[in-house]
């Protein structure tokens, strides 16, 4: 059982690692598309930061937190329906 | 060179499709004929068996449980009845007991059959003494009714789904962090992008 808690975070915490690497990538490039196409008043490393900053304080990025809460629920969920139905 | 490279590539989706159908819940529908106990030293086909019951000690050889059934086609199948406990495959399976006593209360006749749908996974082999490990059991109606395999159509639709999603987060990777070092490259331009297969 140890090992599988030790296992399953580091699982976890990779996947957090990358979806949230791979979010905030996402999120710039739609960014810099905006300030390509849009004709904006600003410089764009200042936009795009100000976009970043916006994101980094959005309910969106908490959500990436799921990665350490569905697995539980998944586990606690199989180990009631395997046993105890 | 391409056929080397289709080799491989059959070769790790062999390897996958084995994996996945030894691993994913399989269900028969059997008329349980016997449950016994036996004891088991493992030998070289130890990886076939799961793990002791939940919270024993574990040793290289144990008493295991076994459920010996009978297709409605008249041909036999035995399975084991381990706990998987916190180990692989993760069914987290602790009531071997509870389903060893089930299965008893399940033994009927060929004169007067009682079919239950018995949920396994794993393979049986003769040459390596493996067995399909029991999970679960339920009473069915008769040896014809249809079992629709919902949990396996959900795993795989997911597992399909998070491959998607690992191979949008490569081309990602890719575009905005591999290849805007080829373009600085300048010169050796051409040639790298052309081994990435893009432009």
């Amino acid at each position: 059982m140890i090992r599988l808690i030790l296992f399953g975070l580091l699982a976890m915490a990779l996947g957090y690692g990358v979806v949230s690497l791979y979010s905030r990538s996402v999120r710039r490039e739609k960014l810099e598309r905006e300030w390509a196409r849009r004709d904006i008043d600003m410089a764009r490393d200042e936009f795009v930061r100000r976009g970043m900053a916006e994101y980094d304080a959005s309910f969106r990025k908490k959500l990436i937190l799921l990665v350490f809460i569905v697995p539980v629920i998944l586990v606690a969920a199989l180990i009631y329906i395997t046993n105890f139905t | 060179m391409r056929y080397v490279k289709w080799t491989l590539l059959a070769l790790i989706a062999l390897i996958v499709a084995g994996f996945l159908h030894y691993t994913l819940p399989h269900r028969d529908i059997v008329r349980i004929v016997d449950t016994e106990v036996r004891r088991i030293d493992f030998g070289e086909n130890s990886i076939f068996w799961a793990a002791p019951d939940a919270g024993a000690a574990a040793s290289g050889s144990r008493d295991i449980r076994f459920i010996n059934a009978m297709r409605p086609n008249g041909r036999v199948v035995v399975y084991r009845n381990e706990d998987t406990g916190w180990g692989w495959p993760p069914y987290f399976k602790l009531n071997s007991s509870n389903l060893q006593t089930q299965a008893s209360d399940r033994i009927s006749t060929r004169e007067a059959p009682e079919w239950v749908a018995l949920t396994h996974y794993g393979w049986r082999n003769e040459f390596f003494s493996i067995y399909p490990n029991a999970v679960r059991l339920r009473p069915v109606a008769g040896p014809d009714v249809t079992l629709i395999p919902w949990v396996n159509i959900v795993i795989l639709v997911i597992l399909a789904l998070a491959g998607g999603m690992i191979w949008r987060m490569w081309r990602q990777f890719r575009e905005r962090a591999i290849d805007p070092l080829v373009d600085d490259a300048g010169e050796a331009r051409g040639r790298v992008a052309r081994w990435f297969g893009r432009k």
